[in-house]
């Protein structure tokens, strides 16, 4: 459904990345791990042109085009086709929770505005903030305003959504309620890419990790085969790391 | 030495007499410093720097207002004569122009640079997080900062905009300089008959107090009303004015009786 072929990008003189391929299908739960500065943001920001590519190609259903010279046009159908959510939630200050969902399906999607308050609605209840439509987000708890950010993604119905290090900015005891609403999403068939630090829900949930350092794709495949053989020498580091980290907050 | 109470009383009513003007210059130079500051903000925060808007934006700021009210004031008449009469040939009396023209031309310069500067900063303190956010879903980036960006950095710029008004609202007093009517013009007028000048500036300031408390006031309750969604929680609009959403009730709930 989405394939992307060798995707470059540099800041000034510093490569972030260096020829990433990555291939979705419809109901792929993808969960990329990786050390900070490994590229992982930045190949989800490229899929959805927050940051331009200096190289490669996305094929997304009907579009085939270069990521470095995709038209305006097919940026916004592509940014159509899928939904982000962002690590720092970034929603709408001077909107509802409501508003912040149906804005988007207003605007961009051409929805009259009962029909995209009914389904702004549905998309609260599915995140289960139906009865926080009308709060602004400064009197939403972290994680309320993420389950916001993620209605938001996904009230458009998107093809797949991109998850951006979800729970990071979040309170320990609000990592659950986020991770549960991941969860059932993709119960309900949704095609994700989620970058997180969430072993987890990465082991139960998804159905294929990639292991990511330096620009490059290191390792890939089911949770099983990262998290219990690990082939390459930088991926049982991190995970060493990563999970005696997690072995440490248990205490 | 004894302040002369009768004169004081006179020259407030006289005084008040010139408030419109007063006003007048305030309210144009704002309505019309604020869309140009606000064109002149969205063209600074682009990523083509613009040397004339920097340039013009040092010149006011480096200047006293003073200093730039006898200039223009020495400079435009003759410029316009220069440029009407001499170049093209009309026959224009350009002498003969309402002096608060020429007040407005120098108010206007001055606030729009200040509010320009205010406007950039009101803009970029916006995060860039919800731009992205916006065009994520899809909009474009004209349309994210039309709904999204521009009017939360309208909220945010109104402190700094209340206080630009009463800047230019106590500026317009050097209008007397061009020889406008204003109340610093007319109590100085009245001051020279008797050379009752402390009593005079005494009105003067009294009016000035009244008039900058005024739009202290009106922008504050604008500003709890507007920027609602920041305080956390809900605010009646206008409740301490007027309750509209009591007279809505009563518009629209039908009371059933047993």
């Amino acid at each position: 459904m989405l394939e992307l072929k060798n995707i470059h990008k540099s800041f000034g003189n510093n490569k972030i990345l260096k020829g990433v391929d990555l291939s979705v299908n419809k109901g792929d739960i993808i969960v990329i791990l990786g050390p900070s500065g490994s590229g992982k943001t930045t190949l989800l920001r490229s899929i959805n042109f927050l940051d331009r590519a200096d190289e490669g190609t996305i094929d997304f259903g009907e579009i085939h085009t270069s990521l470095s010279k995709a038209s305006k046009n097919e940026v916004y159908k592509i940014r159509k086709k899928t939904g982000f959510v962002f690590q720092n939630y970034n929603l709408f200050a001077n909107k509802t929770a409501l508003e912040n969902v149906t804005e988007g399906l207003i605007v961009a999607h051409g929805y009259s505005k009962e029909e995209a308050e009914k389904k702004g609605l549905e998309a609260l209840r599915k995140v289960g903030l139906e009865d926080r439509a009308d709060y602004y987000p400064s009197q939403l708890s972290g994680g309320q305003q993420q389950r916001v950010g993620i209605a938001r993604a996904i009230a458009p119905e998107p093809e797949v959504v991109l998850f951006d290090e979800p729970t990071s900015a979040l309170d320990p005891e609000l990592v659950g309620e986020v991770l549960n609403v991941m969860k059932d999403l993709a119960k309900s068939g949704m095609t994700m890419i989620v970058v997180t630090h969430e072993m987890s829900f990465a082991e139960s949930v998804a159905n294929e990790v990639i292991f990511m350092d330096q620009g490059v794709v290191v390792e890939k495949g089911s949770p099983r085969e990262i998290f219990s053989h690990p082939k390459d020498a930088r991926t049982v580091q991190f995970l060493r790391r990563i999970l005696r980290d997690d072995f440490e907050y248990a205490i | 030495m004894e302040l002369n109470t009768e004169f004081m009383r006179e020259t407030f009513i006289t005084a008040a007499k010139a408030i419109p003007v007063t006003l007048e210059l305030t309210i144009i130079t704002m309505v019309v410093s604020s869309i140009l500051g606000f064109a002149l903000a969205l063209k600074r925060i682009g990523k083509k720097k613009n040397r004339a808007i920097s340039f013009y934006i040092s010149f006011v700021r480096g200047t006293p207002i003073v200093l730039q009210i006898l200039f223009f004031y020495s400079l435009l008449p003759t410029l316009l004569n220069y440029i009407l009469n001499v170049v093209l040939g009309l026959d224009v009396k350009v002498f003969d122009i309402d002096p608060i023209i020429y007040a407005f031309v120098v108010f206007i310069l001055n606030t729009t640079a200040i509010l320009t500067e205010v406007f950039r900063s009101s803009l970029s303190a916006i995060g860039f997080g919800q731009m992205e956010a916006a065009l994520s879903v899809g909009m474009t980036t004209s349309q994210a900062l039309r709904r999204i960006i521009i009017p939360q950095s309208l909220v945010s710029a109104l402190p700094n905009i209340c206080n630009t008004t009463v800047n230019t609202l106590k500026s317009t007093s050097l209008a007397y300089m061009m020889t406008v009517q204003d109340v610093m013009a007319v109590a100085k007028k009245e001051a020279a008959f008797g050379y009752n000048y402390i009593e005079a500036y005494l009105v003067v300031l009294l009016w000035y107090i009244i008039l900058c408390t005024i739009v202290q006031l009106i922008f504050r309750e604008v500003e709890r009303v507007v920027a609602a969604y920041k305080s956390g929680h809900k605010v009646k609009r206008f409740n301490r004015l007027w309750r509209p959403d009591h007279v809505g009730i009563k518009k629209h709930t039908q009371v059933v009786w047993k």
